[in-house]
């Protein structure tokens, strides 16, 4: 409901408070982390499609290079050690805390296309939009998030797609970024079905709820309150990475 | 320029397998609480062969898998789907697209399978 309501995924929050919280081992609580941020992206894409926001070839044309990246991603993650992987997800966190309290610090700061219509746009810089949806592909599968963090900015700033267009692209790519790895950790013996049912049902409530919440809810306190648990997860995940 | 009924359709078959895959998670999560069954117990391991008869058996572990497959599945069967629309409108280049994500994906099982045997 927290990552819903911030537009954020599950993922940042899920593997923390599986690995910090119930002391599963991180390569596990990643793989679980995926199952649930495919069945958010999976919802909210279909919506996205129906309602003619997501742009489909876009998102299918990036897929190919997310998925490329996710499969170099989920085959590195059981070559390294979980201390690194804590290393970069420490790492990964502080970023999105860091670029959380300075949107919050700047409201009125908007990217380009912002308030723009899902039509008349040009696609441009296909090249950045390339290396940028591999290497989003290849943290997601690392660390078990969406990688909307990476893809919206990407597709918004340096691809001129307007904000809305691009996050419900992003999702549509989620899916398939988030499934690419998946597969290689189920294949694996990492995603635990006691485990990963609970939270996906959690995260699939959660989502829905928040959702229907957003509109009655000062969004500013949250926000505060994100950038909070982020800082504390950094700074967990760097401890467990060095100790 | 594709009709705009096209995307719809691809987004419902996307909302339905998402309730699918919910409606499976849940019998398999309810089955768990009625077998006490913590998430912290372990499950048995994946294995495909077995989800047929842990079903008919109304082991919690079957739904879960079953589930699991579904959610994992989703954004799969939109590319091939999506693969498929596009070729019964001649747009080769995106048909191409759709059947390069389905073969990075179709080496990442290969590989995955290869290296845990």
């Amino acid at each position: 409901m927290f990552g819903s309501l911030l537009g954020l995924g599950g993922g940042v929050l899920i593997v923390p408070l599986l690995t910090l919280g119930f002391g599963l081992p991180l390569r596990e609580a990643v793989g679980v982390s995926l199952v649930s941020v495919i069945m958010t992206s999976s919802a909210a894409a279909g919506v996205y499609l129906e309602r003619h926001v997501a742009n489909l070839r876009l998102g299918m044309s990036l897929e190919l290079f997310t998925a490329l990246g996710a499969l170099i991603g989920g085959s590195v993650a059981f070559l390294l050690d979980e201390r690194l992987l804590a290393l970069l997800f420490a790492g990964l966190s502080a970023y999105i805390a860091f670029s959380m309290a300075r949107r919050r610090s700047d409201p009125g700061r908007q990217p380009a296309g912002a308030e723009g219509a899902p039509d008349g746009y040009v696609v441009h810089d296909m090249g950045k939009g390339v290396i940028g949806a591999t290497f989003a592909g290849v943290i997601s599968a690392l660390l078990g998030i969406g990688g909307g963090i990476i893809k919206v900015p990407l597709m918004n700033l340096a691809m001129g797609v307007p904000l809305r267009v691009a996050t419900a692209t992003s999702n549509l790519m989620i899916g398939i970024t988030a499934s690419a790895s998946a597969v290689i950790y189920l294949l694996r013996g990492e995603i635990d079905p006691y485990v990963a049912g609970p939270t996906a049902i959690g995260v699939f409530l959660g989502a829905t709820l928040g959702s229907r919440l957003a509109p009655r809810i000062d969004l500013r306190y949250l926000r505060a309150l994100f950038v909070i648990v982020l800082i504390y997860t950094s700074i967990q995940m760097f401890l467990k990475a060095i100790g | 320029m594709r009709p705009y009924g096209f995307d719809a359709r691809i987004g419902r078959l996307m909302i339905v397998m998402t309730y699918i895959s919910v409606a499976l998670l849940v019998v398999g999560v309810v089955l768990m609480a009625v077998n006490r069954i913590s998430p912290l117990d372990g499950a048995p391991a994946f294995d495909p062969s077995l989800i047929w008869t842990d079903l008919r058996a109304a082991l919690p572990v079957g739904f879960l898998w079953l589930g699991l497959i579904a959610v994992i599945a989703t954004p799969i069967v939109r590319v091939a789907v999506s693969a498929v629309g596009f070729a019964r409108e001649g747009q080769w280049r995106m048909v191409a697209v759709g059947t390069g994500i389905l073969l990075v994906i179709a080496v990442g099982i290969a590989t995955s399978i290869a290296t845990e045997h």
